[in-house]
């Protein structure tokens, strides 16, 4: 399958519809049916993945519409994790972190109906599966029960396997693992590692892995030992700046955050084609897909969609330029 | 003696963020914004007295993280991207120092003032301290584009909050100084630049006699020793150096875990420390913010079971 050059992607999450937010404080205090919610979610799932794709972005997603929080959604989804209440991420933003009070076990299913659904209602080939990853849900959880961290990382490592394998027989072609934590302490590393590899062991879809806010110079030692073909990496936070680390991504692909989502300004068409060009000085342009640094979802709607349209059209002026030398399309390369 | 204590802020009420949201959104006004941090303020002194915590803050709920808004107010900071607070699902706003520091007009010392007199109406037995970020943590956590060295750059921001100390309506000031004792974590970025240990313990003892100084430490055991001052070690994940003589208080109960401590167990590790020193202060071992609300409040009351001769 083709792609064109520098295909643009979402990293995950995006604004929920205002209505949407409603719908969910009314479910939470029982004020509406679940099958209300559900459809409600649903919707607003559709409205977000036409937004994305009126954006020109060629590989999206809904949004996360139906996830409360990226740690969150999946811990409630599992057995053996409790609740206590929200922790502060910073700002005014929380979570519900929660706590590993038994061994954890496959319950149901974690994302195989969004799947489904996203899947059924987009006018796109391919869209993009967004997952936690193991070692980030073992970091961002308290641990009540496990002897350690590498014990319930690797739970959450065979549970996660299973729930890729479900995807894969449903037809999905790209699963996104989001390890914002995987750097949290140099010497786990190794081990934050191990648990993605084992989380992809005997599937064989694309694998990017999203690793954002972070010390990169750190990551770029494991790029060659974790078995995924796309690192999601986040540059615009921090200006672009620094960016030798990338010498040592050699055969993996890029992909480029090019438009800050912590920040409301609206990058203009021209700073994204003027960072695409720059980050060409270091990964040539049939290795790298461009897309928001991390999920936008905490920027106002209207914003994070007019970043998405010129994120696009910052692409659609570089990709005129690798047309004429005759660079127009890539394979879309489930392994490298 | 054993002083329960509080270092750095509570968990900001969820009651409070959606106040706090509906602000950004301009569905609240300024004053009732105002309302609610004082009856959130008032309700912690409350809850503060219940559970026996003697050396007191105001939670910090105007405060995103231990420097904003506090960055806000220096001239030559801009305030920039996101980065993790060591290792930490917890980020802050980074300064980034464009130009000489100075201190801008504020609103800290009023609203130190507005939650004194708060403590007066419910909990006038405490001791209320105000949080600053510490001068070397400042440093080390800035993106540095104005000074020469880091060293130059923990001198400017000692200077800015000497200025601001001097306007303060309490006596009793923190200082948050991880940086004395946590490496900077590579999590967030490569370290390029130290500061000098000895400039370090000079400029906080040098704050030191401006106002009456808590030198919060965590994320490890404190590499520098400042004198005069109140040293708060986390117990946690450091330790008490042989070597200090001064004031003491201990993180004894863990702020990044919802385990609770066994109470006979803490004794057991604090009457060392309290032979040796006399007085100690016992405190979480680094911010309440790492936990959920209830489970904070839990723990502080388990402090309070703490104290006592």
């Amino acid at each position: 399958m083709e792609l064109p050059i520098l295909p643009t992607s979402i990293i995950g999450s995006y604004p929920k519809p205002r209505w949407l937010l409603r719908m969910y404080s009314l479910y939470e205090l029982g004020r509406l049916p679940k099958e209300d919610f559900e459809e409600a979610v649903k919707d607003a799932s559709v409205s977000v993945l036409r937004e994305h794709e009126r954006a020109g972005i060629d590989i999206p997603w809904d949004g996360e519409m139906g996830r409360s929080e990226m740690t969150e959604y999946f811990t409630a989804k599992i057995s053996g994790f409790r609740f206590y209440g929200p922790v502060r991420v910073w700002g005014n933003a929380y979570f519900n972190k929660a706590a590993a009070v038994s061994k954890l076990e496959y319950r149901e299913p974690l994302v195989l109906e969004e799947f489904g659904w996203v899947k059924a209602n987009t006018t796109r080939e391919i869209v993009k599966v967004p997952i936690t990853g193991p070692y980030t849900i073992a970091e961002w959880s308290f641990n009540e029960y496990y002897p350690s961290k590498e014990e319930l990382a690797f739970d959450l490592a065979k549970i996660l396997n299973r729930e890729f394998k479900a995807l894969e027989r449903e037809g999905a072609s790209f699963i996104q693992i989001d390890e914002p934590a995987m750097l949290n302490h140099p010497d786990e590393v190794p081990m934050a590692v191990e648990a993605i590899n084992r989380a992809v062991k005997g599937v064989k879809v694309k694998f990017g892995l999203h690793v954002c806010y972070s010390n990169y110079h750190l990551f770029a030692d494991y790029f060659d030992d974790i078995k995924v073909s796309q690192f999601a990496l986040e540059f615009a936070n921090r200006n672009f700046r620094d960016m030798d680390y990338l010498k040592k991504l050699t055969h993996q692909e890029l992909g480029f955050g090019a438009v800050d989502v912590h920040n409301p300004r609206v990058e203009s068409p021209e700073e994204v084609a003027k960072a695409i060009r720059k980050v060409m000085e270091y990964i040539e342009p049939e290795r790298l897909y461009v897309n928001p640094d991390c999920g936008l979802k905490l920027l106002d709607r209207r914003i994070a969609y007019q970043k998405l349209v010129n994120l696009v059209k910052g692409v659609q002026i570089v990709r005129r330029e690798l047309a004429r030398s005759g660079k127009e399309t890539v394979p879309f390369r489930r392994s490298v | 003696m054993i002083v329960p204590a509080l270092i750095g802020g509570l968990p900001r009420p969820v009651s409070l963020s959606k106040k706090l949201e509906q602000y950004y959104l301009g569905r609240l006004g300024e004053e009732k914004l105002e309302e609610a941090y004082r009856a959130h303020t008032k309700r912690a002194f409350e809850n503060l007295r219940k559970a026996g915590i003697r050396v007191i803050t105001d939670g910090l709920y105007r405060w995103d993280d231990i420097f904003n808004p506090f960055i806000r107010f220096v001239d030559g900071v801009e305030v920039n991207g996101l980065f993790k607070f060591y290792e930490n699902n917890f980020f802050y706003r980074s300064p980034v120092v464009r130009g000489e520091l100075s201190l801008r007009d504020n609103p800290i010392p009023e609203w130190l003032s507005v939650a004194l007199d708060l403590k007066e109406e419910v909990y006038p037995g405490a001791t209320l301290k105000a949080v600053l970020p510490g001068p070397v943590t400042l440093a080390y956590h800035s993106i540095n584009e104005a000074y020469k060295n880091l060293d130059e750059l923990v001198e400017a921001y000692a200077e800015v909050l000497r200025e601001l100390l001097k306007d303060l309506p309490l006596e009793l000031v923190e200082l948050q100084e991880p940086a004395l004792a946590a490496e900077l974590s590579r999590a967030t970025k490569e370290k390029t630049d130290e500061v000098t240990p000895d400039l370090a313990k000079a400029v906080i003892e040098r704050l030191a006699r401006v106002k009456r100084i808590w030198v919060v430490t965590y994320f490890g055991t404190p590499r520098v020793l400042p004198e005069g001052v109140i040293l708060n070690v986390d117990l946690v994940e450091g330790s008490v150096p042989q070597e200090y003589r001064g004031e003491l208080g201990i993180g004894v109960v863990n702020a990044r875990e919802t385990k609770m401590e066994r109470r006979d167990r803490l004794v057991d590790r604090i009457k060392p420390l309290l032979r040796k020193h006399g007085k100690l202060y016992v405190t979480p071992n680094t911010l309440l913010d790492f936990l959920p609300e209830s489970v904070a409040w839990r723990k502080l009351k388990l402090l309070g079971k703490l104290g006592g001769e």
